[in-house]
């Protein structure tokens, strides 16, 4: 069957919900983030002030100087949950099955309920409309057939974008788009292509398999290529059903800076994670620590087992691991700190060999 | 139909029989004991059925006239019980309704037409041999906790029961843990005969054994097995089906074993399983000098104990148990010594008693 995959993604949506929640905000340039005058930086800027060149991740300080006028504010996570829960629960009456991947952006499978490009059009058309009317939020949508394009799709013209890419023109619209837009491409695969000389998207896709061994050999310059080709068999998987990750963030009252301390809540909230998980009875490979910084940026590392394991014992030594690089790649203070179990499988009490001894 | 009979019998016997009605709704004739009184020289005859198991379980009773009448399964027993009087008397109304009185009391229950009972299965009596209820019954008591509950799986809702000229071996699993017991006969079948029984009726069977040693008569037919007791006959449908090869499930290549004091290590397992939650695995550890067992719940609490032991490998394995499932294995041994054998951390365990006529397989939790 043909897929029609769409990518929603909320237009400035921490500056749009301040604007929903004091009206006054409307039209001015509205930066979300840290105090101009401390080390903070920008999470999200309006249009308005995204017209004076102030960009997420910014330092407040530079957005200040570029815009002195730019009204302030310290971003409220708890108001922007009420606001997106809202936007999901009315994404999740009009689309079956949809894939939310944060507060702002998901996935959503038009496959049987717009199949073809045309109709896709016109019911994220309406969608749209509709978000707006119920919600006051701007959203923009991009639509094709995988994820990729999709993502792309959505950032090609917000805000309030509907960009609909029809089956056949994937590579198309992709090639002369500049590398950095293509997702998944990490620091090291970037480096390399810049190497290489490689600046278009189109020129990742035109790679024939030898010069590509060179430049990215293995599964991720093979994936990167397809990406690149339009070629994303991902699904969209809808968030119901059994888990998909167990776990739990808090944020702290005062930033922690002494990671021994960082340590210990990692440990308690792995053994947390870990009783939920086994009483779902399910076993995790995974365990991810999320950090989230003074100036809200978030990083997050993830240790692997060999084997899926229940043990709390096991799941706190992974999620030190995990604690210890990110802190590695970033040290604190940390505002916030998340531990979460994922690829769960259940069974972790084996069996015997009853049906199929040969098995 | 007109019966006057003791009331305390007829209580108990109703309550007996009563046992094997149906609870379920949409089965209203099977939510019934019927009562048959053939003739006056015939004992009278209660039963019941929920279609899977049959109870058949004499009455003493004057038959004044013949006949039969369905009570209801829920309220006669408890309402013939509550009555005052030494004596009561049954008569049948028109309608299935049937007039109890006692002393001073009249009641009217409203039964079915008996002819709304369903067929009950005809028992085999040429195949009927004799053997030990109390070896039976201690058999069943030791493999019935492994089987499963699991409907979707009928074949391991049932315990394996096998007859041989001098023992009997019963086997249940519900896939996690295995349980094998054998123990000799002095009675038997003249030839080797097994069938799937389910575990809710071999429960019956003990029950009805009770503890005094009353000779059990078996019948085990092409789709039906039947017990008597004392006069009463308990009949269940087989279950269909290949049960596992259980002999081929006993594990081989055992790395490190330890024979401990059965008491000792219950207590110390049901001690660390207060600690335990749901799935928490407990994490047993087998050196050869020591065995620890270790469980922690997060926020709860955790705990560890050891218990000095002599094992015959050099090897510590590390494992870890539901359990539940632990605990049932160790008080189903029989006799005082328990004997613990592993692989490795992820194959399967063994608890059997030192004669090794119990043993039971429990498949690790992975750690």
């Amino acid at each position: 069957m043909r897929r029609v995959v769409a990518h929603l993604d909320l237009d400035a949506f921490f500056a749009a919900v301040e604007v929903l929640e004091n009206p006054a905000l409307a039209g001015v340039p509205l930066v979300v983030g840290g105090d101009p005058l401390g080390r903070g930086v920008v999470a999200t800027a309006s249009y308005e002030a995204r017209a004076f060149g102030i960009r997420s991740a910014m330092s407040s300080a530079e957005a200040h100087r570029r815009c002195p006028s730019a009204v302030v504010v310290r971003p409220d996570m708890a108001r922007y949950k009420r606001h997106s829960e809202g936007l999901w629960a009315l994404v999740r009456a009009a689309v079956p099955v949809v894939e939310q991947v944060g507060i702002d952006e998901g996935y959503l499978d038009l496959a049987d309920i717009a199949p073809t490009a045309g109709e896709a059009r016109r019911f994220l058309l309406a969608l749209q409309r509709r978000i707006r009317a119920e919600t006051g939020l701007g959203a923009s949508f991009g639509c094709g057939t995988g994820k990729t394009v999709a993502k792309i799709a959505s950032d090609a013209d917000k805000p309030v974008g509907l960009v609909v890419v029809a089956a056949g023109r994937e590579e198309e619209f992709l090639a002369p788009l500049p590398l950095r837009a293509l997702p998944g491409i990490g620091p090291k695969a970037d480096k390399r292509l810049q190497v290489a000389g490689l600046e278009r998207i189109g020129q990742l896709a035109d790679l024939d398999d030898e010069s590509l061994r060179l430049i990215l050999p293995g599964a991720t310059g093979r994936d990167l290529r397809e990406r690149a080709r339009g070629i994303d068999p991902r699904p969209v998987v809808a968030a119901s059903g059994p888990s998909v990750t167990i776990g739990n963030e808090e944020t702290f009252d005062h930033d922690i800076g002494d990671p021994a301390i960082l340590s210990e809540h990692a440990a308690r909230m792995a053994v947390g994670a870990t009783e939920r998980m086994l009483k779902e009875g399910l076993v995790a490979r995974t365990v991810t620590v999320k950090l989230r910084y003074p100036d809200f940026r978030i990083l997050s590392r993830a240790t692997s087992a060999g084997q899926p394991t229940g043990d709390p014992t096991e799941i706190t030594r992974l999620a030190e691991l995990a604690l210890q690089r990110a802190l590695r790649d970033r040290p604190p203070p940390i505002r916030l700190l998340g531990v979460s179990v994922s690829r769960l499988v259940k069974g972790e009490q084996l069996h015997l060999p009853l049906e199929d001894e040969s098995a | 139909m007109k019966i006057r009979c003791n009331r305390e019998h007829l209580a108990d016997r109703l309550a007996q029989a009563a046992r094997a009605a149906s609870t379920r709704a949409n089965l209203q004739s099977a939510a019934h004991v019927r009562l048959t009184a053939e003739s006056s020289e015939a004992p009278v005859e209660l039963a019941a059925t929920d279609l899977e198991m049959t109870l058949r379980v004499p009455l003493t009773a004057d038959v004044e006239e013949p006949g039969s009448v369905l009570l209801p399964a829920k309220i006669a027993p408890e309402l013939i019980r509550a009555l005052n009087g030494e004596t009561v008397e049954l008569s049948a109304q028109d309608d299935g309704r049937v007039l109890v009185s006692a002393g001073s009391s009249s009641y009217t229950l409203y039964g079915l037409p008996v002819d709304e009972f369903p067929q009950l299965p005809e028992i085999d009596h040429e195949q009927v041999f004799e053997t030990d209820s109390a070896v039976f019954a201690d058999v069943v008591g030791r493999v019935k906790r492994a089987a499963s509950r699991d409907e979707s799986r009928p074949v391991l809702t049932g315990a394996l029961v096998r007859f041989e000229s001098d023992r009997i071996t019963m086997a249940a699993t519900d896939s996690y843990r295995l349980a094998v017991a054998e123990a000799p006969l002095s009675k038997a079948p003249p030839e080797s005969i097994e069938a799937i029984i389910p575990v809710k009726a071999l429960e019956e069977v003990v029950r009805l054994a009770g503890s005094d040693g009353k000779p059990l008569s078996v019948a085990i037919g092409e789709g039906l097995v039947t017990f008597g007791i004392d006069g009463i006959w308990l009949s269940v449908r087989r279950i269909e089906g290949q049960f596992p090869n259980f002999t081929a499930l006993k594990p081989d290549g055992v790395e490190q074993s330890a024979t401990i004091a059965k008491d000792e290590l219950l207590e110390v397992v049901r001690r660390v399983g207060i600690v335990v939650r749901q799935n928490t695995p407990v994490r047993v550890e087998l050196a050869p000098g020591q065995l620890s067992l270790q469980a922690r719940t997060a926020d709860v609490a955790e705990g560890a104990e050891s218990i000095p032991v002599a094992a015959t490998g050099t090897e510590t394995i590390e494992i870890g148990f539901n359990h539940e499932f632990l605990r049932d294995g160790i008080e189903s041994v029989p006799g005082d010594e328990v004997k613990l054998s592993l692989i490795s951390s992820l194959r399967p365990a063994l608890l059997e008693s030192v004669d090794g006529a119990f043993w039971y397989v429990i498949m690790p939790i992975r750690i």
